[in-house]
């Protein structure tokens, strides 16, 4: 077993010390140990996105991340979209254009979507395609996606 | 789970200690080739060493020297650094094509070069801006010409105990056009199977190629052919690029493909940095 290190950060808004496995991928400790399992699990070698999560407000697939590198910062994962019961717009907009089929890919593109939001507010298509560039659907439902993204842009 | 130590010191003396302490030490950049090479068995660390407080490591400037970026400079940052947007596209290009706009928000050029992929995409940019890479030890700092830097693939210039500092491209900077070209399997995340940059000097041109060597390398015979021997057809200055690389056969691409298509895309650089 690897040894443990403790370290201080801010999840979804609140703050929290845990202790992190020097071994373990920050993709690891959300799912198994924070156990948020929202944020999805692929390739775990940077290729799909379905990890992707906000480090410090960017996107980055967290199965390129250790868990001890979250010390001193702050994270965003799906789970903080939704608020008392009420969608993210883009979780709405996702809906609406039924953006998905099998949805493993959704988690991940809602997060890199409302990165690309807060940087952009009305994105082009290749803003879109250029902040999606790492996040894979398997099922296709990219048209839905872009039109889903640029619908949250107009709410 | 992987096993080894973890150690995040923002202090340099400390850092090259550190270095020397163990056999197989490795520095942490934006994690996206170590991670993926721990995953894989490719690097078996004792001790990883993050260097991400490293102060030093995080300018980004531009002074009369030139542009220098920092060792922790993200490649999205140096894609939005107006000085690299508005003198040296080329880098700007190169940064850009790189995995995916996640994997640039973490992935840095040092950790690039460092790797020493001969198919890197910050390399053949590089090498066409004569670009500097700035190495720092215990024993003192020096400099390297960035196609010195690159000794074959997965091996750089580095010696035990020694740090990548920064990068700098010295002025003056190129007047004229410069292109990148990557053809890969995808639009995104993929390694190139050919990377070629061509620089444009005023009437003189520089070419890089990249994956088709053992490292990147400048395309010397198409650069005499247009500088020195004043060479107009394109076609013709792009074939002999064949004498200046051997590339091999892999999952990305045979040789002879590669062959072929580095020769395109070198005569399509031409044309759109020297003219039509
Ligand atoms: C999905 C995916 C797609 C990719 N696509 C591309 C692509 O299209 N083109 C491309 O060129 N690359 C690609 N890569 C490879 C990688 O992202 C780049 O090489 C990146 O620039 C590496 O930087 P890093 O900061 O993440 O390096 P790290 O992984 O942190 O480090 C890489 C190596 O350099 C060493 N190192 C890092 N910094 C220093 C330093 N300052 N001094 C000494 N040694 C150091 C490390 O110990 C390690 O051996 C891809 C990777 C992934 C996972
Ligand atoms: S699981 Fe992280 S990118 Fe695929
Ligand atoms: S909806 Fe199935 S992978 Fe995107």
């Amino acid at each position: 077993m690897s040894e443990k290190i403790t370290i201080s950060f801010t999840i979804n808004g609140d703050k929290e010390t845990r202790e992190a496995a020097v071994g373990q991928t920050l993709l690891s400790f959300i799912r198994d140990e924070l156990h948020l399992t929202g944020t999805k699990s692929g390739c775990e070698i940077g290729e799909c996105g379905a990890c992707t999560v906000l480090l410090n407000g960017k996107p980055v697939n967290s199965c390129l991340v250790l868990a001890v590198e979250l010390d001193g910062k702050e994270l965003v994962t799906i789970e903080a979209l939704s608020k008392n019961g009420k969608l993210d717009k883009l979780q709405q907009t996702f809906i609406d254009h039924a953006a998905f089929q099998c949805g493993y890919c959704t988690p991940g593109m809602i997060i890199s979507a409302k990165a690309l939001l807060e940087r952009k507010p009305n994105p082009s298509d290749e803003d879109i395609n250029e902040a999606l560039s790492g996040n894979l659907c398997r099922c296709g439902a990219y048209q839905e996606i872009r039109a889903a993204i640029k619908d949250a842009a107009k709410k | 789970m992987l096993s080894y130590e973890y150690i995040k010191t923002g202090d340099l003396q400390e850092a090259f200690k550190l270095l020397e302490s163990r056999e197989h030490v490795y520095p942490l950049a934006g994690g996206t080739d170590l991670i993926v090479g721990m995953r894989g068995g490719k690097f078996v660390p004792e001790l990883i060493l993050d260097l991400k407080d490293i102060e030093e490591f995080k300018v980004l400037t531009e002074d009369n020297k030139g542009i220098t970026i920092g060792a922790l400079v993200t490649l999205n940052e140096i894609c939005q650094f107006k000085p690299v947007v508005d003198n040296i596209p080329i880098l700007a290009e190169g940064c850009h094509s790189v995995g995916s706009y996640m994997i640039r928000n973490r992935a840095t050029i040092a950790g690039n070069i460092c790797n020493a992929s001969p198919a890197a995409d910050t390399s053949a940019p590089l090498y066409c801006l004569d670009a500097v890479v700035n190495i720092i030890g215990s024993g003192g700092s020096r400099t390297v010409p960035v196609d010195e830097f690159f000794n074959g693939p997965g091996q750089n210039a580095l010696n035990k105990g020694e740090l990548v500092q920064s990068v700098t491209v010295l002025k003056p900077y190129p007047e004229g056009k410069g292109v990148y070209f990557k053809a890969s399997r995808t639009g995104s995340v993929d390694l190139a199977t050919v990377g070629v940059a061509v620089q444009s000097w005023g009437d003189r041109v520089k070419v890089a190629v990249g994956a088709v060597a053992p490292t990147p390398v400048r395309a010397l015979s198409v650069e005499n052919a247009v500088n020195e021997y004043g060479e107009k057809d394109w076609s013709k200055a792009a074939a002999l690029v064949n004498n200046d690389i051997s590339p091999i056969t892999d999952l990305r691409g045979s040789r002879e493909y590669r062959y072929h298509i580095v020769e395109v895309l070198v005569r399509r650089g031409l044309e759109q940095t020297m003219g039509v």
